[in-house]
């Protein structure tokens, strides 16, 4: 039996997942700022430059960030399983991913294939440089619940989807298209949101909604079932995608059933929970609720109307569910680590979590965060409502950044001053 | 009987269920919280020194692993004593943003440490003791708080 995730010492350094949810807000603002500054009607479809560009901004840079920074933190405390060389590969793979994300937003928008084959590189190596110990930190797990379960298809869904995103880019490096690049294209989008990300938020929520919340645990039935019953109808959907276009349609019924019922229960169990106290992180998993219900039912909706809403759908799951769920993690995760770092090393004099964070900029930056969401939904009907949108989501952002930073500071500052180390607990 | 790792698994959702009772009644009001609160800080020291003073001496003394798993959740348990100390001069000084800033950094502290020991510690404990199971579930039953 492995032991190591119960020893501070061989917990990951504070750095390892901070670098990563420091840097996710960027990649957003730079997200608004293209948006801002990109036509509407480019906008509008979802094969354009401009959007697969946003797009990646948003879900390499603001989730897979903050997933893979989530996960070496998570895996030593949820699972007891030790991420080998984790200085290295978070250090390194943080570099890579954020050059080579970078390098494919210019390669893209500029047609420029070296760019692109610099991206194409840095891309897939800063991936499996993250990716191949995460995935071998879970087989060492002796332990096997849900959670980890979910972790390990996550991590699966992962990999397929890098390689899917490695064919799609290297086809702008050849010039290229196959004829399957807009299904795969289809595939590799929807395996990352229900995926990599989906399947993840569900297995984490089994954990964190009663850790954090106090609320009601979920039933072993959902815990044991859900984890393989999403990934098959994933790979059921995809399948028919490739091969049997008439009978997507079931698998997709399928998908969204699950997501939808877990949208239910998320709102079910935070009523029902008995801590008392309602913050910005319980208004951030309501609203994620909202979002994917509204979400789930307009993708179905969407296949009757030849899919001239999906770039809504995106907006929706993409923006209302997954970031909703992922920027009220950052203000539970953040502030913890620290407390929980400064307090292993002895500073017990330290501010609480709740105190880390100044709770009206965290109000404002929800209440700016859901109207730009509105907007950018409306803003299909009202083009002039992307760019006031847009702002609305950049300040956001910025706001999310100060606030994570102002809490990294605290960190900081304690380790720099060195208040007197507080015996009193001690005695 | 039950084994130590169910006995002192039940033992833990007992002190959260007294955890939500205190929170519940802070929010009305932190006067009302104060006896709920003794009652969960009472129970913890309880479910702490079973552990140290019995359960992990039994580990410890067959294992021979004393700078292992049973020192990394001593160190944790010095932190949620201190953060409930923190919490009951927080009801005596009616400073109900401190107490729920408290209460709330102790219960992700207790509840990932209870994570790793019923995940990892307890089913080592009970690989290493099982022999003597009974025997240390009777006698963390009758121990006397100090």
């Amino acid at each position: 039996m492995d032991f190591n995730g119960l020893s501070i010492d061989q917990a990951p350094p504070i750095s390892a997942p901070l670098r990563f949810f420091l840097t996710a807000p960027l990649f957003a603002i730079f997200a608004g700022f293209l948006i801002f500054f990109s036509d509407a009607s480019a906008l509008m479809s979802r094969y354009s430059l401009e959007s697969i560009v946003v797009t990646h901004a948003i879900t390499i840079g603001f989730f897979g960030f903050i997933m893979l920074g989530a996960l070496t933190q998570m895996l030593p405390v949820l699972a007891g399983a030790k991420i080998p060389k984790v200085k290295f590969a978070t250090t390194y793979s943080h570099l890579l991913l954020s050059f080579g994300a970078l390098f494919m937003f210019l390669g893209l928008l500029q047609n420029n294939a070296l760019f692109t084959s610099i991206a194409f590189v840095a891309l897939g190596s800063g991936f499996m440089m993250i990716l191949i110990p995460i995935a071998l930190a879970i087989k060492g797990v002796s332990n096997f619940t849900a959670t980890v379960k979910s972790m390990a298809n996550s991590i699966a869904f992962a990999f397929l989807i890098v390689f899917m995103g490695l064919f799609l880019l290297y086809s702008y490096i050849s010039g290229n298209m196959s004829e399957l690049h807009a299904t795969i294209a289809n595939i590799h989008s929807v395996l990352a949101i229900f995926g990599f990300a989906g399947i993840l938020i569900i297995g984490v929520s089994f954990q964190v909604l009663p850790m954090f919340y106090v609320a009601p645990k979920f039933k072993n039935f959902c815990k044991r079932r859900v984890i393989w019953l999403i990934p098959a109808g994933l790979l059921l959907w995809s399948a028919l995608n490739i091969f049997d276009e008439t009978y997507a349609l079931l698998a997709k019924f399928w998908i969204t059933l699950f997501f939808w019922a877990f949208a239910t229960t998320v709102w079910k169990k935070l009523s029902a929970r008995r801590r008392p106290i309602s913050d910005v992180t319980v208004w951030y998993w309501r609203s994620a609720s909202i979002f994917l219900t509204l979400g789930a039912f307009l993708w179905i909706f969407d296949e009757y109307f030849k899919h001239e809403y999906i770039v809504m759908v995106a907006i929706l799951i993409g923006g209302g569910f997954i970031m909703s769920i992922m920027t009220g993690m950052l203000y539970k995760i953040v502030p913890f680590l620290v407390w929980f770092h400064l307090n292993a090393m002895g500073y017990m004099s330290i501010p609480t979590m709740n105190e880390m964070i100044n709770k009206k900029l965290a109000a404002l930056q929800f209440i700016l965060f859901i109207a730009s969401l509105i907007g950018f939904v409306f803003a299909f009907y009202m083009p002039l409502l992307l760019e006031i949108s847009a702002v609305c989501f950049i300040l956001s952002m910025a706001i999310l950044e100060y606030n994570i930073i102002s809490v990294a500071l605290v960190y900081m500052k304690t380790k720099k001053t060195k208040p007197e180390f507080d015996m009193s607990a001690f005695k | 009987m039950s084994t130590i790792k169910e006995y002192m698994t039940q033992d833990h959702g007992r002190c959260d269920e007294l955890f939500a009772t205190m929170e519940e009644k802070a929010t009305k009001s932190l006067e009302s919280a104060k006896e709920a609160c003794q009652e969960f800080v009472s129970e913890t020291e309880r479910h702490f020194q079973m552990e140290e003073r019995i359960m992990f001496l039994e580990f410890e003394t067959k294992t021979g692993m004393t700078q292992g798993p049973t020192a990394m959740m001593r160190h944790e348990h010095v932190q949620m004593r201190s953060l409930m100390k923190q919490m009951l001069e927080a009801i005596d000084a009616g400073n109900k943003d401190k107490f729920f800033g408290l209460s709330e950094t102790l219960m992700i502290l207790i509840q990932q440490h209870n994570m790793k020991e019923e995940q990892m510690l307890y089913t080592m404990v009970q690989q290493h003791l099982s022999a003597d199971s009974d025997r240390i579930v009777s006698m963390m039953e009758s121990m006397i708080v100090e």
